[in-house]
């Protein structure tokens, strides 16, 4: 058998697809013939290195072009990649990351200045305080009421002082103004007659004693 | 009575657009790797891949399901752009072979070690400048059987040539694809 035979049928060959007459006189020729048994070994590693080709990966702006110039509608985003766009995106730059290392520092400060509070919180929270807070409470209501009571008794006081004071002061300048001419005979008679002739008063007054 | 194809193309045409973006999106990284093994450069790629699908756009009403599945049509519009582009450029023109560390497709739970990962990169390279090499007719049979895992039968439709035809530019191509490796390697040996 010829090598150029051989050359013509090496893909059936490699194939199986020859028939099984075929495939053993070949291979008996490859046995012998190192030029076309070394064909075959490199014929068959560009198959191999065919297989491990791997797929160039599609730029998604290519799409979105493709889009644009036929039916004029870009392309639908996947959720994906508006969370990407939108969120992720802006949020992973070195001006968020320092950002967010400000922002831990802080709370990790604010965390360090309110723990001792919290701590104090808790224990104000206790039963025993709260029945104590309860207790100071009452007691200052009950003072409370105590110092109104006094005010109003104090205040109650000082009117009926002042009202006293004030009328018998107003009583004793109407007596002073009521003392009668001709003694005091008439000075024990009612306010309303008194009243009822102020012209004698007055005349009596201006009259010479 | 439509399929899901057929579908999909009829909601397209009342002016759907999620129908639409839902081809573009089931079928834009296919295309684009396409592309790229054809061209092997990035920029080439995408171009190729937004001038197909503004093609099968304008072409929608031309989309038969009868006439097969509608990743087959796009195949074949795809194609056809592809070696319009080759007749333009007249060459396909590779880059660098850091592009593949960087484009590499890492989606294996277990992550390749820097040593395996650079003996694939090496690997895919040589494959891609071997490619380059080829003629067009055996680049784009092996393009489309090993690399795309596209069968002898959808290949023979989509090229529109006999099943036989495509095996022997499968076989022709194969060859020379290892010849032109060894080649490479040998001299890459020597450089180092």
């Amino acid at each position: 058998m010829e090598c150029l035979h051989v050359e013509e049928h090496l893909t059936e060959y490699v194939d199986r697809s020859l028939p099984a007459e075929e495939l053993a006189t070949i291979a008996e020729h490859l046995h012998e013939c190192s030029k076309c048994a070394s064909l075959l070994e490199d014929v068959r590693s560009v198959l191999v290195t065919c297989k491990t080709v791997p797929n160039v990966d599609l730029d998604l702006n290519l799409v979105e072009r493709i889009l644009l110039r036929t039916s004029g509608r870009p392309r639908t985003r996947t959720l994906r990649e508006i969370l990407s766009q939108h969120v992720l995106r802006p949020i992973l730059t070195p001006r968020f990351a320092m950002g967010a290392v400000v922002g831990l520092l802080f709370l990790a400060l604010a965390a360090n200045l309110m723990m001792p509070k919290v701590s104090t919180l808790a224990s104000t929270l206790s039963p025993r305080e709260m029945l104590r807070w309860a207790d100071r409470g009452v007691q200052h209501l009950y003072s409370g009421g105590l110092k109104l009571y006094d005010k109003k008794n104090e205040w109650q006081a000082e009117f009926t002082f002042f009202k006293n004071n004030v009328f018998n002061k107003l009583g004793f300048m109407i007596e002073q103004l009521d003392v009668p001419v001709e003694g005091k005979q008439d000075s024990g008679k009612p306010r309303q007659q008194q009243e009822k002739a102020p012209t004698d008063k007055s005349t009596v007054l201006l009259s010479p004693a | 009575m439509l399929t899901g194809d057929g579908k999909l193309v009829e909601r397209c045409l009342q002016g759907d657009d999620a129908a639409w973006e839902a081809i573009v999106t089931t079928y834009a990284r296919r295309i684009y790797n396409l592309g790229y093994r054809y061209t092997g450069r990035t920029d080439e790629a995408e171009d190729l891949t937004q001038e197909i699908f503004i093609k099968i756009y304008q072409n929608l009403k031309a989309f038969r399901p009868e006439a097969g599945n509608l990743l087959n049509w796009i195949l074949k519009v795809s194609r056809n752009l592809i070696i319009d582009h080759y007749r333009q450029t007249r060459r396909f023109q590779h880059t660098a072979g850091s592009e593949e560390m960087e484009t590499m497709n890492l989606s294996d739970e277990k992550l390749p070690d820097a040593h395996r990962l650079m003996e694939q990169s090496e690997a895919s390279r040589f494959l891609r400048d071997g490619l380059q090499a080829l003629s067009p007719e055996l680049k784009e049979a092996v393009i489309l059987r090993d690399l795309e895992g596209m069968a002898y039968q959808e290949i023979a439709q989509l090229l529109n040539v006999p099943e036989g035809t495509v095996k022997s530019r499968i076989n022709r191509g194969r060859i020379e694809l290892a010849k032109l490796l060894v080649k490479r390697r040998s001299q890459a040996g020597m450089q180092l």
